[in-house]
């Protein structure tokens, strides 16, 4: 197991410092410009009054309570598990079935690691590197902050770093559910993306439409803090978004101990369609020589 | 344990949806020998190692790998096997070096390194080298050394020389009969024929999923027709010949030379040959590659039956 996860985290340095950094010096931006917005509070709050209101009650921002803090949650914090999910979602589908789908899983698995190791070993590779690029995320939000204006420590941001970890851990580990229940890693990806995009809208319409609130509930975004995580963290929430990372993570290691590794010619990458509305099928050079 | 097979294969089946890629295969492997699995394409040669080596799960049928269970113990069977993929593939951001390093780690750097060293200069790689960079050739000779590095006990090679120029085919087959020399079990696919024929001991011929035939290489050969070449001194009529059971007349070139095929002892064709004056008389026995083309004919035709 610690030789497949040493490998997956050499393997994913490169991401782990290109987002790392880049979320670090995107927070370290926002953190010392909504630092230098208190003096200007009266009339920023006053000039929000022209827009539409429906505009900040999307975000659950009340202008009557404004302070800089809360403009850099909304601004960082609330977009900050969709930009992350990128990432998560790359990681997990492409986890095993990048490999998969390249033939290097063949390979690994000819040699003596167990499917439960390969499999641990990669997903413990996969969470290091998350906590790693969060962990960049928030040095950048404390270079760049003035405590003072955000009413904010160091400390008290680890909050916020904790609810984003807890939902990006959550659309990584849907992504991984998916890439060994779909045929391809492109179907996964594309199907935890719309998720995202779906429950961050979800959640915000539900802000406009109390009707909305009922199905809100089912969107990971409910249960994400973000910036508020600061001032108190909500254990519930956490648990609420890591329990059933765990329970696909879990479900995603059982497929994988179940399941034929493919190569290409062996078994289907496509959706199994009636016969009626298969198109006309022409055996692939590769798939001739596979079996 | 000595007596036992390396593998054992019984009543194998496996289907891809309505694909059935094995149905019901028996093979025998014996510890210490080269074993040659042959079969065209599509027969289902990786189907039934990657079943060996649980990469793919068999619908039913027994498989034991030097007397283990692969469903059951696969890390025991891997350890103790080296195996290359008829599609290698290799991660390209790594050099060859690295990569063997890396999978060295996975069996717990059992490698002799020294080892290493020297089937990269006897295949003539450059292990410094990015992946990205490396021929299909290269690429190759790092799977056929990644699959050697630990000395395994049981060799599983699927398609080992394809790619390969005919001198490093030479030098792979080399390391085959090696490894047999020093007590290993040599079980490989081929689509060369001649390379079979040089270093394997036995075949096994494999046709849409079943086994057709299981032999010693010579057998095989030996068992099958043979074609008798017959130069007389002067015009001939070869009626004789012909009523010699298991003899046929392929070709009669002129009135004074006649080409037959004979199967079965050689007996009865000698005697009748005999009485006539003979210049010259030359047999040929088949090559393993004329057999293999004889079972895959056997097969074209059953398909344009079924058609």
């Amino acid at each position: 197991m610690w030789a497949t996860f040493r490998h997956e985290l050499a393997h994913m340095r490169g991401r782990i410092l290109g987002w790392g950094l880049g979320l670090g010096l995107l927070g370290a931006y926002f953190s010392s410009v909504f630092s230098s917005f208190e003096a200007q509070m009266a009339q920023l709050r006053q000039a929000m009054e022209y827009f539409p209101q429906e505009l900040f009650a999307f975000f659950g921002l009340d202008i009557a309570s404004l302070t800089p803090y809360r403009f850099l949650d909304v601004k960082f914090f609330s977009l900050m598990p969709a930009i992350l999910g990128v990432f998560a979602v790359g990681a997990g589908t492409a986890m095993l079935a990048r490999d998969e789908e390249k033939g290097l899983l063949d390979l690994i698995l000819a040699h003596p690691v167990s499917r439960k190791a390969l499999f641990f070993g990669k997903a413990l590779a996969a969470l290091v590197a998350m906590v790693l690029i969060v962990a960049l995320m928030w040095a950048g939000l404390v270079v760049g902050m003035d405590r003072a204006s955000l009413q904010v420590t160091p400390t008290q941001m680890i909050g916020p770093m904790v609810s984003v970890l807890a939902a990006v851990v959550l659309w990584w580990s849907l992504g991984l559910l998916l890439s060994m229940l779909l045929p391809s890693r492109r179907m996964a990806s594309s199907a935890v993306a719309f998720l995202i995009v779906a429950s961050f809208f979800v959640k915000g319409m539900a802000e406009l439409d109390p009707d909305l609130k009922g199905i809100a509930k089912l969107s990971p975004f409910t249960y994400y803090q973000g910036g508020q995580a600061a001032f108190g963290l909500n254990v519930g929430w956490i648990v609420g978004l890591v329990l059933p990372a765990a329970a696909f993570v879990l479900l995603a290691w059982w497929r994988f101990e179940r399941r034929d590794i493919r190569v290409a010619g062996e078994g289907g990458w496509g959706v199994a369609l009636p016969a009626r509305m298969r198109p006309a099928r022409r055996r692939p050079a590769e798939a001739r020589h596979a079996v | 344990m000595e007596n036992q097979p390396a593998i054992a294969i019984h009543g194998l089946t496996k289907s891809y949806g309505k694909v059935r890629a094995l149905r019901g295969i028996d093979l025998e492997v014996q510890q210490g020998e080269i074993f040659g699995f042959l079969g065209p394409n599509g027969a289902g040669k990786t189907t039934t190692i990657r079943c060996a080596l649980d990469l793919i799960r068999p619908d039913g049928g027994s498989i034991r790998v030097l007397g283990i269970n692969p469903q059951a113990d696969p890390v025991a069977v891997k350890a103790r096997t080296g195996y290359l993929p008829g599609e290698l593939q290799l991660d390209d951001n790594l050099t060859g070096e690295a990569q063997l390093r890396f999978l060295n780690e996975l069996r717990g750097r059992k490698a002799d390194w020294t080892y290493v060293r020297e089937l990269a200069e006897r295949l003539d790689l450059d292990l410094k080298r990015p992946i990205r960079n490396l021929s299909k050739g290269n690429k190759i000779k790092v799977g056929v050394i990644q699959a050697l590095m630990h000395r395994p006990e049981l060799l599983m090679l699927d398609e080992p020389t394809f790619g390969l120029d005919p001198l490093m085919q030479q030098e792979v087959l080399r390391l085959l009969v090696e490894a047999k020399r020093n007590g290993a079990t040599v079980f490989f696919s081929s689509h060369i024929l001649s390379e079979v024929q040089a270093v394997a001991e036995r075949v096994g011929i494999i046709r849409r999923g079943k086994i057709v035939e299981v032999a010693g290489v010579q057998t095989l050969i030996h068992r099958s027709m043979r074609r008798v070449r017959i130069q007389f001194r002067h015009d001939v009529d070869p009626a004789p010949l012909l009523q010699v059971p298991g003899v046929a007349l392929l070709k009669r070139d002129d009135g004074r030379a006649v080409t037959l095929q004979v199967e079965g002892e050689m007996d009865g064709l000698l005697k009748a040959v005999a009485a006539f004056p003979v210049v010259d008389f030359e047999t040929e026995r088949p090559s393993l590659e004329e057999i293999f083309l004889a079972y895959y004919e056997d097969e074209r035709n059953s398909h344009k039956t079924e058609e």
